[in-house]
């Protein structure tokens, strides 16, 4: 059967450490100052009563990708698998994709002018293996797998869990999954003051 | 409530000003060449003197608006690739034959023009207002496709576009007119009659304009969340001077007032006015790309 790679993030577990931020750097040679996932953090209450919320935010690899439907030569491709990723010999570097993302999850390489994105570690799902963010939480916050299958992780994530997803009203259809996220924070937006 | 953002990344720019450029350069191209066939198919004669060079301004602007695009794109040696990999549903890839499409025609047009050929000069006036129409309004789509920004997301944003263009155009062709009277006439006179009609010209177009940016406004400030934050980003800050002051106030509603007093029908005012109003237009192609993608989305 054919896949459907989603990917599941449980915030009420998330410490924060931004391990997946930096193992996906390495892993994916991504250029400095960018990012393809990283963990927004807030500080909610006043003291005594405090407390810090992480949300980790990555390509969602919509079913609906807008992305890919303003691409003008098509090289954002949704693949049939469920993953979006870019084809670097035939992106022209254009940016629409990276303005047209409601999520914001795309960066240009400033050596070579075209556009990259999370590909959830083609390389190394294709291999059976999980994306290296996945592998390197340590607070096994985050479960990858493929929705289609119903003995796979992420199946039980989905249905055991109240689960929802950053920006619903897009209509993107996004496939990251998050269990317990803070509204307040996704609704912070921009830099800290 | 309270709840502070502790981390977060800051966005790279994406579309940022050398598409604002172009956005104004292709206005200004359709602008001119609306005017220009105002006299050859539509006959009104008191408007030949635009003719010729609104077609030729409205050729060499749209063969020069893709260069800004070419400094935009990080690979721009592969810009062939937007003729042979289509995608229908990207209005950039509507953009690359339109782009190329109206250069040809307006420029076949201009010939016969210059031939005055008038009957072949009225076809070709004829099918090149709708690809002038498009090739400015699919810039409008190029922005409200993009439904990550809620500035950008309207439906009005091609007519927005279009009718800015044309301000921009009026204004050009008023620069244009003193020019070619003062420097190229024989007698060294300026056609002031057209200038002002001209002039009469935009106070209507100016009219309707500041009413679509109020529709505009007022639907963002009563609609959902995002368009709430947009109106409080346009409303304050720099892009609250850029776009109440510098747009609206100095580049509409100054040249609306002046344009609509009878005494001050001068030509070295209505010169500074038009020469304003091109400025205005340029800021508001700027406010639209770069405020828009400046108000945050993660
Ligand atoms: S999150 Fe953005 S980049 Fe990722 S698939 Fe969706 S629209 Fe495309
Ligand atoms: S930057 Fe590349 S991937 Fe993005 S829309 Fe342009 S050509 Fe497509």
């Amino acid at each position: 059967m054919k896949k459907r790679y989603a990917i599941g993030i449980d915030l009420n577990k998330c410490i924060g450490c931004h391990t997946c931020e930096i193992i996906c750097k390495l892993e994916n040679k991504v250029p400095i100052s960018v990012w393809r996932i990283w963990v927004k953090e807030g500080l909610k209450g006043k003291f005594p009563l405090v407390r810090k919320a992480f949300l980790p935010v990555l390509c969602n690899h919509c079913e609906n990708p807008t992305c890919v439907t303003v691409c003008p030569v098509k090289a954002s491709i949704k693949r049939e698998d469920g993953v979006v990723i870019v084809d670097p010999h035939r992106c022209i570097g254009c940016r629409y994709c990276m303005a047209a993302c409601p999520y914001g999850m795309r960066h240009v390489n400033p050596l070579t002018g075209i556009v990259q994105k999370c590909d959830f570690c083609l390389h190394r799902i294709e291999n059976n293996n999980q994306p290296a963010c996945v592998l390197g939480c340590p607070a096994k916050a985050m479960v990858f797998g493929d929705l289609n299958d119903r003995n796979s992780e992420i199946y039980k994530f989905v249905i055991e869990k109240n689960v929802t997803v950053l920006k619903e009203d897009t209509g993107n259809h996004p496939q990251a999954f998050y269990a317990g996220l803070d509204f307040i924070l996704a609704d912070k937006k921009g830099m800290p003051e | 409530m309270d709840t502070m953002l502790t981390y977060n990344v800051p966005m790279q720019e994406t579309f940022g000003v050398w598409i604002a450029v172009y956005f104004y350069l292709t206005g200004l191209s359709a602008g001119s060449f609306i005017l220009s066939t105002l006299r050859y198919v539509f006959g009104f004669e008191q408007f030949k003197p635009l003719a010729k060079p609104g077609v030729v301004l409205a050729a060499l602007l749209l063969i020069l608006a893709p260069l800004a695009l070419l400094i935009h794109a990080g690979q721009p040696m592969r810009a062939w690739h937007l003729f042979v990999f289509i995608n229908p549903s990207s209005p950039l890839s509507w953009g690359s034959f339109l782009l190329t499409i109206y250069p040809i025609i307006s420029i076949i047009y201009g010939y016969f023009m210059f031939k005055e050929n008038k009957k072949w000069a009225k076809i070709l006036g004829i099918i090149g207002i709708p690809s002038a129409i498009a090739v400015h309004g699919y810039t409008g789509f190029v922005l409200s496709v993009a439904k990550a920004r809620a500035l950008w997301a309207t439906p009005i944003m091609p007519l927005l576009f279009l009718v800015s263009a044309i301000i921009s155009g009026i204004a050009m062709m008023m620069i244009v007119n003193v020019i070619q009277g003062y420097f190229f006439s024989k007698e060294r006179k300026i056609n002031t009659d057209l200038l002002f009609t001209l002039g009469k010209m935009l106070i209507w177009i100016i009219v309707f304009d500041l009413f679509l940016v109020f529709c505009d406004v007022i639907a963002h400030y009563t609609g959902h969340k995002e368009g709430m934050e947009v109106v409080k980003h346009m409303f304050t800050g720099t892009f609250g001077f850029l776009f109440l002051f510098a747009e609206v106030f100095v580049g509409k509603i100054v040249p609306l007032v002046v344009f609509s007093v009878p005494r001050w029908r001068r030509t070295s005012v209505y010169v500074i006015m038009a020469v304003i109003i091109m400025i205005g237009i340029f800021i508001m192609r700027y406010n639209v790309v770069v405020g828009g993608e400046h108000i945050p989305i993660v």
